[in-house]
């Protein structure tokens, strides 16, 4: 992955979207033994219905890590210094997200050059799943 | 039981875990990660890494498959673990995060009482020389019936 040129980013420059396939049942099974979240919720469909949901959800942290997927698509992960994102929507089981990105700021502080940029996971009624920010150390 | 601002700056056990390379492709297989970087030693070299890197979002391995005491944890300080969503992840990277042995700290950062209830969780990994590789920040959610 290429270093992100500090002069050839603008804001409001959008990162290649990328495109998740739909989140199916097997995904979260196989996502929490992966990542050892175990919570119920998202893996027994009674559990989640129990607990009040229409069935079992998304861990937002896949949703994350879609996201995350984007982020070195696009930059180095050598370069990354902060990704932190907000959950703002559950994940249901069927739905397609789409992930993407738009350079919001790009400044240089003591000779160090740095871009951020929102990164968004969202459904296809634009509904946003996850939201925050990337910030990418520049040349 | 509500959550109180009493529980800020308790501290949680100090564990330690190692990131396998295993461990790494498993879990960017469960993320439809595909990067050969991950996978294979030799495409990390050249790409400039030193070893196979775990990918962002990866320190959450750490947390629960390291400290799966984190449920009885949260249990014991009143939270229904039925209720709660996942309202933020943050990570600051200090360096790669790579196979071999980790060490890490938890404590309870935060905390917002009354209507909405929230707790924050910081944690810092280390390597074995005690040098920070990143910090996270987990934000849960605790929904009300």
């Amino acid at each position: 992955m290429a270093k992100i040129e500090f002069d050839k980013v603008e804001v409001g420059q959008t990162l290649p979207p990328l495109d998740i396939p739909v989140i199916e049942h097997a995904n979260l099974v196989r996502y929490a033994g992966a990542s050892g979240d175990f919570n119920p919720i998202h893996n027994d469909p009674d559990f989640a219905r129990k607990a009040g949901l229409d069935g079992t959800i998304s861990h937002g942290m896949y949703v994350m890590a879609q996201v995350g997927r984007l982020c070195t698509s696009w930059a180095d992960q050598k370069d990354i210094a902060y990704f932190g994102v907000t959950f703002k929507a559950m994940t249901k089981l069927g739905e397609k997200l789409t992930c993407v990105g738009t350079i919001k700021k790009k400044f240089e502080k003591d000779g160090k050059k740095t871009v951020t940029v929102l990164v968004e996971a969202k459904n296809e009624a634009g509904e946003v799943k996850a939201g925050g920010d990337l910030v990418v150390n520049a040349v | 039981m509500a959550i109180t601002k009493d529980i800020v700056g308790k501290k949680l056990d100090r564990f330690d875990f190692t990131v396998e390379r295993g461990k790494i492709k498993e879990f960017c297989l469960a993320i439809n990660e595909k990067n050969p970087i991950y996978f294979d030693v030799e495409e990390a070299k050249k790409a400039g890494y030193s070893d196979v890197p775990a990918p962002p979002t990866f320190p959450t391995v750490i947390m629960f498959w390291g400290y799966p005491k984190i449920w009885n944890d949260m249990a014991e300080l009143g939270i229904d673990l039925s209720k709660i969503l996942h309202l933020k992840e943050e990570y600051t990277y200090h360096k790669i995060l790579y196979p071999g042995k980790v060490y890490a700290q938890s404590e309870i950062s935060d905390v917002k009482s009354g209507r909405a209830e929230i707790v924050t969780f910081r944690t810092t990994i280390y390597d074995e020389k005690d040098d920070p590789i990143l910090s996270a920040e987990m934000a849960i959610f605790i929904r009300k019936d």
